[in-house]
């Protein structure tokens, strides 16, 4: 897949993330008690034996530059290509992307034109899941297909908003094509990742931009579907992908790869998630500790209930505490006796003894990183 | 290629057989044996090293290097992938008129005089590749530089009946070292080398050339050079060292070592106190899944485990998966072992990619005042369908 470059969007659900990212990007988010949601994304890419990945962000890329570093953990420190970070201050033209084709058109001269692969992966960080993206490659090539969206069915309810929504004929050839739009069961949603030539990509970024259309999937893929000027093909990921667009859907996925069936789509044979290494110790188990159905990372030292839940590395869990659905990410410390039900603890949070938190799955209790309650 | 002058270069001795360990390392050289649910032996003395500011390492292998070789590699995980210095493998090699392996401790530094050259240190520190620690080398070197001591040797006081079984250093009360009786069987003195020598580079090269001329030596550190060097009248200082300290060349050491991390607040405590982190070769594992049906007392699990067993007083290393009605009791599991369901586990050390099939029975609970049995099983075993490996039994 030496012929493949990735570029990834790392920004793409900020907004409706809410408080979880205040302070990172959606890419940076923790998942699954010891990654980023973008080393799923990466993974995938360097699975495929992708070694050249562009990684695009806008604002609060501090924490996602720390996690990445120079991309050994995914053995694309490399003397050639390796990772590139594009952010718009580099490129002293606008403070903003306008949209992802401003993004691309923006980096084509500096990392995009001058990179020899012949294709490109587009991606975010919104969608985990482990998926084969050679067979994707391959399958896009043999469609003859201009452009190949990733997409997953069972996620379109005619309640949640799709960025991209397509629906197929009989023949698995796209009958309908939707934006920003709750579309109904029987549309597949998008899952933000494209394949195409990477030229095309750049001629039509630069069509596009030059007339003021900087929106991909509505100004790009979707005019020039509708405008014949592009053949675009769909392929249906049959794995577990779960779209984290909105705090509960975050919460809601967490919780989801303590089911074995989708811990197990998740972490495949032969296609491992890589992720920064932390030095943590082992995690320590209590005389009295009671741990039931849960993720449980590095570093933890537990000595009081959990269950139902995912702990991220070095969570102090006291005696007689205890925590049911819950997603407590890093170095969080849970008093004596405090009681907490579906709460999503960001980093660093402090619960004093004998607190107690009560949410509802459709409501988590939120706290900020580093709060002390 | 030019080499910066480093003030400190250590050398670890990982070349040892270590078998003692039995099975352990029938395949495996001792420091590259798992310890401690994530590590591996060599992790201890190679942190230490990075934790004291030292970024010149060469590692003295020999016996079955290839494991050791791979864990190793570039020295990335310890931040020792270094433009100048970093840590350097350094196998015996044929040279143009002989080729030799290395004869004892001594004689594998001598042949390695040509690195440790390169870097022009003022001290070298002379490590091994089996001992379980944490300890601050800084500390002891500016004790050593302070002192204007020739060579510096750390020593720890053991119970005075267990000191015949060691190196034992007889100091004066300034600390300065006026007798070493190695292995003494009427010990004058509780003061017990850990095999951890800080040298003056212009004595160690001197004496090592000096003891490789002599056809008798044995070319070992504590029965020939360390003597001939206080014979000559040099200044040799005895550096005492409080913390824990295990030498886990036995199958019995090895096990009590394991157990010493257990407890909320363990023997050796792998946290510390945060500054002075144990690096590892991490591999790309998910967090752990603990089950319902699982009851996890007082015991260390590491990640990309699935548990649905019971684990008492024992160390899971990552990897491993624990089936469902499956006790596991004070024993240590090595690195990616699969332990079906009802099996029952005590007293036992299971080594790495083993698979303990359903129903199997291995070692055994011991009674009050009898010797603790380990039953031990190799790597890459597999212990079929209601097999029984009896208490002591080793595989």
């Amino acid at each position: 897949m030496k012929n493949v470059m990735g570029l990834v969007f790392a920004n793409i659900y900020d907004s409706s993330l809410g408080q979880l990212t205040n302070k990172r990007t959606q890419a940076s988010l923790p998942y699954g008690g010891r990654y980023r949601q973008i080393d799923f994304t990466l993974s995938n890419m360097a699975n495929a034996g992708i070694r050249h990945i562009c990684i695009v962000t806008q604002y609060n890329f501090q924490s996602l530059m720390n996690h990445i570093g120079s991309g050994e953990e995914w053995d694309l420190e490399l003397a050639e290509n390796g990772l590139e970070f594009i952010t718009p201050y580099s490129m002293g033209e606008s403070h903003t992307f306008r949209g992802k084709l401003d993004a691309i058109y923006t980096a084509s001269a500096s990392h995009l034109e001058r990179s020899k692969e012949e294709y490109i992966i587009l991606a975010d960080a919104a969608v985990i899941c482990s998926i084969n993206l050679e067979e994707v490659v391959h399958a896009h090539i043999a469609s003859g297909k201009d452009v190949t969206v990733v997409v997953k069915a069972g996620i379109a309810n005619g309640e949640k908003q799709l960025d991209l929504g397509v629906k197929l004929d009989a023949d698995g050839e796209i009958a309908d094509m939707a934006v920003d739009f709750a579309a109904s069961k029987d549309y597949l949603a998008s899952m933000g990742m494209f394949i195409m030539r990477k030229d095309l990509l750049l001629s039509s970024a630069r069509a596009c931009v030059s007339h003021n259309r900087f929106r991909f999937e509505r100004e790009f893929i979707l005019q020039d579907w509708l405008d014949n000027k592009i053949s675009v093909g769909a392929f249906e990921c049959r794995h577990v992908a779960l779209f984290n667009e909105s705090p509960v859907e975050y919460f809601r996925n967490n919780l989801a790869i303590i089911r074995r069936v989708v811990r197990h789509d998740l972490y495949r044979e032969g296609l491992p998630i890589y992720t920064k290494v932390r030095d943590q110790v082992p995690t320590y188990y209590g005389e009295n500790s009671e741990v039931d159905d849960c993720i449980v990372a590095d570093g933890c030292k537990l000595l009081g209930a959990a269950s139902n839940s995912v702990l991220f590395r070095g969570v102090k869990l006291s005696t007689g505490a205890s925590v049911k659905n819950c997603v407590v990410m890093s170095n969080c410390e849970i008093g004596i006796g405090a009681e907490l039900e579906y709460c999503i603890l960001d980093k660093d949070v402090k619960i004093s003894a004998g607190k107690k938190l009560i949410g509802t799955m459709e409501h988590p209790v939120i706290l900020n990183r580093g709060d002390v309650v | 290629m030019t080499f910066q002058k480093k003030r400190c270069v250590a050398m670890l001795l990982a070349g040892g057989q270590g078998s003692r360990l039995l099975v352990l390392t029938e395949n495996t050289a001792k420091p590259a044996v798992p310890f401690g649910g994530k590590y591996r032996i060599i992790d201890f003395p190679l942190s230490n090293c990075v934790n004291s500011g030292i970024d010149t390492v060469g590692i003295l292998t020999q016996y079955q290097p290839l494991e050791l070789n791979e864990y190793i590699g570039n020295g990335q995980p310890w931040g020792l992938n270094r433009s100048h210095g970093g840590v350097q493998v350094l196998p015996p090699y044929a040279r143009s008129k002989k080729s030799e392996w290395y004869k004892g401790t001594a004689n594998a530094i001598y042949q390695n005089l040509a690195f440790i050259s390169r870097y022009d240190p003022d001290n070298v520190l002379i490590l091994s590749g089996d001992h379980i620690y944490r300890m601050d080398y800084a500390k002891m070197i500016r004790f050593h530089e302070e002192h204007d001591s020739d060579v510096t040797i750390a020593v720890r006081q053991v119970p005075i009946e267990e000191a015949s079984r060691f190196g034992i250093m007889n100091t004066n009360p300034d600390g300065s070292i006026y007798e070493f009786e190695e292995k003494p069987k009427q010990p004058k003195s509780n003061n017990a080398s850990m095999g951890i020598y800080v040298f003056k580079w212009s004595i160690l090269k001197k004496f090592l050339t000096e003891d490789e001329e002599n056809p008798d030596s044995e070319n070992d550190f504590g029965k020939n050079v360390i003597p001939a060097i206080l014979n000559a009248g040099h200044k040799l200082y005895a550096y005492d060292f409080e913390g824990y300290w295990k030498d886990v060349g036995t199958i019995s050491s090895l096990w009590e070592a394991n157990m010493d991390l257990l407890g909320t607040d363990p023997e050796f405590n792998l946290y510390g106190d945060g500054t002075a982190p144990i690096f590892a070769r991490n591999y790309a594992l998910p967090a752990s899944y603990i089950d319902s049906h699982s009851r996890n007392i007082d015991c260390l699990i590491s990640e990309g485990c699935e548990i649905y067993g019971t684990i008492r007083h024992s160390v899971v290393s990552t990897g491993c998966k624990v089936g469902k009605d499956t006790v596991i009791e004070d024993s240590v599991i090595m690195p990616n072992v699969v332990i079906e369901d009802g099996v029952i586990l005590r007293n036992a050390i299971v080594g790495e990619n083993c698979v303990v099939r359903s129903g199997a029975v291995v070692g055994g609970a011991f009674r009050d005042g009898q010797a603790r049995q380990i039953a031990v099983i190799g790597k890459d075993h597999v212990i079929e369908v209601n097999q029984v490996v009896k208490p002591g039994e080793v595989i």
